[in-house]
């Protein structure tokens, strides 16, 4: 990247996701609803277990009065009932609870959780899968269903909006951005870290709610159903601040870790990603084992820095372990004590410890939410470094370009790449429109980087490019990008057909405007003889191409846009001379209404000219025609010129 | 799941579920095999568990006895119990009743006695879990690495169709799959079949009246597994191929940045990208849905038994029926129903119908591990085209040179690409190729490095068929600098000694000099150590292709093959980069493919291909002095584009 951001604290991470969450906020009030209705009927859950074994088996004459108020009016018609009338009526109710919340008992073998968890891996990366498409809710039946579907879609919607913000900043990011990123890295962010954006709003948002209600739940179920204890309620609380002692000398560290995981499951992805985008290099060089030892090697480092996050959750777990037990060993001894001293009977023991349990479960659940968000916080981080690059951005009140109508100038124009080098340094000259000027100069000259601010693919350091006597920064990239075609150096295609390629730049173009461009182009020829024309699928990158052929689509493609400004840079450089000569006969009648500059080495394509602009070192050394410049007897263009002629 | 060819994918069974219920556990039970190699291990984690259960079994049975028993009832202890509790006999075993003082400390012992063991425990549980995670790293990497391996291997002709983005989902998400093996094929069923058939055993004994209905459950759950597991397996197979689509989208988009942006694309680009998110959610949701309906319907089904069971129990409770097998349990005093038998009977019958739960939610995440590991074998069943033949030798060196006798080949059927070549490349000499863009020059060299086999003739080193040669020994005496500069993300002495990893920095720079790399490399900051950027973007086109040239001579093999080395570089460079390597490669073949006259008269030896077939062979001066000849007509059209005597 070519500005790290600032970094950013776990906290300003958490809150920022909040932000991101704000638009779904109605969706997220209906999850909460949905989450508080289904701890609800957990407190009805004991009761029919109870009415059979009491007023079934042992035949015990039902009282309603007995029995919590929420149950008092269904219980009413069947005070003093037949036994079997009142199993008959408790079936009902169950297969009613059982359709409706998917439970009808107190036991693990009664209840069910509705959600769609599938199998993972051992790393970060396969263990995201279940994070992007969560769905989730406490209760089964109709119920559960209605809130696994309404959390799965908000899960995936907020996914989907951030997923795609994020490929959209991809975009946005300067062309010169991914020069120095790996491309696996990018898919990794888009791909891997982004579902941790919902994975932080699912526990900020639901789990302190979730929580809260679960214990009062648990506090209150006690109250109505056996004797309140509040302090094995207390005690439960008290694993908050367990949890969190526990957990948070661990949270930096879990953090660091769950980065690290994501940073190597990226260079494993940028290998894979290299090895086999190159497999031609990699085959040809015969380099298969030493892509295996990379690749090897990189897998197997992200397994491991996924056993140190591992390592780290086991360890919080055990550093609370010892407070914990001592908790829980106080509350089962207390209530222990209470049977023993007959202020509880045995049954209501194992009633009020379960409440005990529930309410503790919950408890360490908010006392551990700062450690168990650095796991997405770490996935937060990786996303916002992405997002936080700086874009490219239109100067305020830039206008749109209306097309260029006289030329082209540079005015002293430097360029400096951000680590110092300096690149091309007060260059001045000016193109107009149906001419034709050729950038010639030895390797390294600087003139890519011409062509480059030429097209605004970079801005310059000193002085302007001015179009038709404005600064180009007065017009909005996008317009103005909209009136120049660029052919780069290394031809890229993309894997479609070749009248997709060639409609890149002009979607709407006619398929006798595709056969015009690919005539200029010289191309016209083999892409008859494809099997399918121009239907014709060109492989990945184009491979199922010769380099040469597919040069001449790149040209075409840049034809096909209806452009006032053409920029080639070598285009002819895989193209035997018949070709060649014809291309540049074809560039000079394009140039009849456009602006063509073109980057050559060959003297065939340079000679025909309308102006020459020779490069030395990033400065402009000569400018001319072939003929002024030949004419200088110490000219550089002219040393140049005879160096051709000895090498041929 | 027959072999495949390796050739072109069909594109025709996208999301086409080709895998039946039975095909689903062949391919559970071919991937068993793959843990083959981490057999020993397994068995240790297994022993590791089961040392672990047995050892706790009996201080948990001890726990239990000692809290219900003792403690919360007041039965005195055996005198065994108390000896562990370190309790007075006098007090806690010769006595009819515990006081409650003695019941007190009972139950302080205990429960300190279960926080100690729980407190060892813990951590050998967590140990053995971490063995776990470890063992399956180990064979998830195994496989990664074997898929990569095949997938290096497998020829051009398939990554031409093949997308990238498929293959690192298929490397990571779909191999993760195997990690799941030991689960679902081994523990899962086990413990559920186990649980089952131990349910049926206690039903029956107590009335197979109830047996019958516990297997009743089975039907429902076998018709839900009928009717959902081919939806379910279609489901899961569009959901991963959906994200591997998405994510070949991201690499391909990234990859190709720059021209989308300079084609003012991205907005396409962005829309396409939209789609194949949402594309990829809905699929995955439409699977997951799936999914968790059919569970909540199993566990309906299994539920509604449970209810009906719990009902009948309880009748037959408050009749205090007799037991069926009641001599069988007249050794505990039990021969009737009672409360107690009911909740024995209720617990246990609740176990069976739990069972049958898991084991048909087993099946359907079976469902989703298989469709990930069939897209494994997919790959690793799609045998490489070149391979080595039986008996395939190991070449010991080159002698006298490579030969192309009557080669014909076509990438496909309808594409022919190389018609007759017929000609030698012999030591001691650099014989070039020349011809128009497209007349199969790349392909040559493609046949040379055996990435392809020729479909007519043969190509042979020292008189022997490529055929007969092993491959990798064979592209050990072959270097190769390819037209299209590929260059990794890594530093610039990396990428020269990418196939000699072992080279020395002497050896590095030696052929950085032969190819006049050394010059621009000194230059730059970091020199050597520069990193180059994603596929080498920071440097220019002629750097590269100077790096790739040193990157084969640096392999310092008896035949090198140059593929338009001179393309990107200047004139004065070009003859400097040829006149170095005539030098350095006096005892070797060089096969130089160009289309550049300046670098043709250079070889000593010249073949001209046109159209698929060498027409002519011969010297420079041999073939410009021929009438009417191909060559003699290639060099008047490079000298009518340039002033006569500037350039050839």
């Amino acid at each position: 990247m070519a500005a790290a951001a600032p970094p950013l604290g776990p906290a300003a991470a958490l809150r920022r996701v909040l932000r991101y969450a704000a638009p779904f906020r109605a969706r997220f009030a209906v999850k909460l609803a949905l989450l508080l209705a289904s701890i609800g009927p957990l407190v009805l859950l004991p009761w029919p277990g109870k009415i059979v074994i009491d007023h079934v088996i042992e035949s015990v004459p039902l009282d309603p009065a007995a029995y919590p108020f929420f149950l008092r009016p269904a219980l009413a018609p069947l005070a003093g009932a037949a036994p079997g009338e009142i199993l008959l009526w408790t079936v009902v109710a169950q297969l009613v609870l059982l359709v409706v919340v998917g439970g009808f008992g107190a036991s693990f073998r009664e209840q069910d959780t509705a959600d769609a968890y599938l199998a993972g891996g051992h790393d970060t990366q396969t263990r995201t899968e279940n994070e992007a498409n969560a769905g989730f809710s406490l209760s089964g039946g109709l119920l559960g269903w209605l809130d696994f579907r309404w959390t799965m879609r908000l899960t995936q919607d907020l996914n989907h909006h951030y997923r795609t913000s994020l490929f959209e900043r991809v975009h946005q990011l300067p062309m010169t951005a991914f020069d120095d990123e790996r491309i696996g890295d990018a898919v990794y962010r888009v791909m891997i870290d982004t579902p941790s954006i919902t994975t932080a709003c699912h526990r900020i948002l639901l789990t302190p709610v979730g929580s809260t209600a679960m214990i009062a739940a648990a506090a209150f179920a006690m109250a109505v159903s056996a004797q309140s204890r509040p302090e094995l309620m207390f005690a439960a609380l008290a694993m908050i601040p367990v949890a969190l002692l526990a957990s948070l000398p661990l949270a930096t560290s879990m953090r660091r870790r769950s980065h690290a995981s994501r940073a190597a499951g990226a260079v494993t992805t940028s290998t894979a990603e290299e090895g086999l985008a190159q497999v031609l290099a990699v085959q040809s060089m015969g380099a298969g084992a030493q892509q295996r030892a990379h690749f090897d090697r990189d897998s197997w480092s992200s397994f491991g820095a996924y056993r140190a996050v591992v390592r780290t959750s086991m360890a919080a777990f055990l550093l609370g372990f010892v407070p914990g037990s001592i908790v829980v060993g106080w509350a089962l001894m207390h209530a222990a004590g209470l049977v023993i001293t007959g202020e509880l009977t045995r049954g209501h023991f194992l009633v009020i410890f379960t409440y005990f349990v529930q309410a503790s479960i919950a408890a360490v659940s908010l006392g551990a939410l700062w450690f168990d968000l650095q796991g997405a916080a770490a996935g937060l981080e990786r996303v916002f470094f992405l997002m936080d690059q700086p874009a490219e951005r239109d100067a305020d009140g830039a206008r749109p370009f209306p097309g260029l109508r006289g030329g082209l100038r540079f005015e002293s124009v430097g360029y400096r790449y951000p680590d110092g080098t300096r690149a091309l340094d007060g260059v001045s000259f000016e193109a107009r429109v149906g001419t034709l000027s050729a950038v010639v100069g030895p390797a390294g000259s600087g003139k890519t980087t011409l062509a480059h601010l030429a097209a605004r693919f970079l801005e310059p350091s000193e002085g302007r490019v001015l179009l038709d006597g404005e600064d180009a920064r007065r017009w909005t990239r996008d317009s103005l990008q909209a009136r120049i075609s660029y052919v780069f150096q290394e031809t890229f295609l993309f894997d479609g057909t070749v009248a997709e390629n060639l409609r890149l730049g002009a979607p709407d173009a006619s398929d006798e405007r595709l056969w015009r461009a690919l005539d200029e182009a010289r191309a016209t020829e083999f892409v008859s003889r494809l099997p399918q024309g121009l239907a014709t699928r060109v492989g990945r990158g184009g491979s199922q191409l010769s380099v040469g052929q597919r040069q001449r689509l790149a040209i075409a493609r840049a034809l096909v846009r209806e452009s006032d400004v053409l920029i080639l840079d070598e285009p002819t450089s895989a193209l035997d001379p018949e070709t060649e000569t014809a291309l540049v006969e074809s560039l000079h009648a394009a140039g009849r209404e456009r602006l063509v500059l073109v980057i050559a080495h060959r003297l065939s394509t340079i000679r025909s000219a309308h102006q020459i602009l020779f490069l030395g070192d990033g400065r402009l050394v000569e400018r001319g025609t072939h003929d002024e410049l030949m004419a200088r007897p110490e000219g550089a263009y002219r040393r140049f010129v005879e160096l051709q002629a000895i090498g041929a | 799941m027959a072999s495949t060819q390796d050739g072109a994918i069909a594109a025709g069974d996208v999301g086409a579920d080709r895998l039946s219920a039975r095909d689903v556990l062949r391919v559970l039970v071919r991937c068993v095999r793959i843990l083959g190699s981490a057999r020993w291990h397994l068995v240790g984690l297994c022993a590791g568990f089961a040392a672990l259960a047995l050892a706790l079994l009996p201080p948990s049975l001890l726990f239990l006895d000692l809290f219900w028993t003792r403690a919360l009832q007041g039965e005195p202890l055996p005198a065994i119990q108390a000896w562990l509790l370190r309790l007075d006999p006098a007090v806690a075993v010769n006595v009819g009743a515990l006081s409650e003082d003695v019941r007190q400390s009972v139950a302080l012992r205990t429960v300190l006695a279960g926080v100690a063991i729980a407190a060892v425990a813990t951590p050998l549980v967590f140990a053995l879990f971490y063995y776990q995670i470890w063992i399956l790293q180990r064979v998830n990497q195994a496989l990664r690495v074997d898929l990569m391996d095949r997938l290096q291997s497998l020829s051009l002709r398939f990554h031409s169709e093949a997308r990238v983005g498929d293959a690192l989902y298929r490397l990571t998400q779909d191999s993760a799959m195997v990690t799941q093996l030991v689960d679902v094929v081994l523990l899962a069923p086990l413990y559920a079949v186990g649980g089952f058939l131990f349910a049926i055993a206690i039903t029956t004994a107590i009335d197979p009246r109830f047996t019958l209905l516990l297997l009743a459950a089975l039907i429902p759950a076998l018709a839900l597994g009928r009717s959902f597991s081919t939806p379910m397996r279609r489901d899961f197979r569009r959901a991963r191929e959906a994200n591997a689509a998405l994510t070949a989208q991201i690499q391909e988009v990234v990859s190709g940045i720059r021209v989308l942006k300079a084609y003012g694309a991205e907005r396409a680009a962005q829309a396409r990208f939209a789609a194949a998110s949402r594309g990829a959610f809905d699929a995955a949701f439409r699977a997951r849905h799936r999914f968790a309906v059919y569970a909540i319907l199993l566990f309906l089904s299994v539920g509604a038994v449970l209810v009906a069971a719990t009902a009948w129990g309880a009748f037959e409770a408050r009749e205090q029926a007799t037991l069926f097998a009641a001599r069988l349990f007249a050794a505990t005093g039990v021969v009737a129903w009672s409360l107690g038998v009911f909740q024995f009977f209720k617990d246990r019958f609740g176990d069976g119908t739990n069972s049958v739960r898991r084991l048909f939610r087993t099946w359907a995440r079976v469902q989703d591990v298989a469709v990930g590991l069939d897209r494994v074998l997919e790959v690793l069943d799609r045998e490489p085209e070149v391979r080595d033949a039986a008996g395939a030798r190991a070449l010991a060196g080159v002698r006298s040179g490579l030969v192309f006798r009557g080669v014909g080949f076509r990438y496909r059927p309808d594409r022919p690409a190389l018609e007759t070549a017929d000609f030698a490349v012999p030591v001691g000499a650099i014989t070039a190729v020349v011809g128009p863009t497209g007349a199969g020059k790349s392909t040559l060299l493609a046949l040379a490095l055996r990435l392809f086999d020729p479909d007519r003739g043969a190509v042979e080193i020292d008189g022997q068929d490529l055929r007969g040669i092993a491959v990798e020994s064979l592209r050990r005496h072959v270097a190769i600098a390819l037209q299209e500069n590929l260059l990794f993300g890594t530093t610039i002495r990396e990428n020269i000694r990418y196939a000699v990893p072992h080279a020395n920095d002497a050896a590095v720079r030696a052929a950085a000099e032969v190819a006049c790399a050394d010059e621009f490399i000194a230059r730059l900051p970091l020199g050597y150590d520069t990193p180059l950027g994603e596929r080498g973007a920071k440097l220019s086109t002629g750097q590269r292709q100077r790096l790739s040239i040193a990157r084969a001579v640096l392999k310092d093999a008896p035949i090198l093959l140059l593929d338009e080395p001179t393309a990107s570089l200047d004139v004065d460079t070009e003859r400097r980069v040829l006149a170095n390597l005539a030098a350095w490669g006096k005892e070797r073949a060089i096969l130089i493919v160009t289309h550049r006259l300046s670098t043709v008269r250079q070889a000593d030896r010249i073949a001209v291909l046109a159209a698929g077939r060498v027409v002519e062979v011969g010297t420079h001066d041999e073939l410009v002095a021929r009438e009417g000849g191909a060559y003699r007509r290639l060099v008047a059209t490079e000298t009518r584009g340039a002033r006569p005597g500037a350039a050839i």
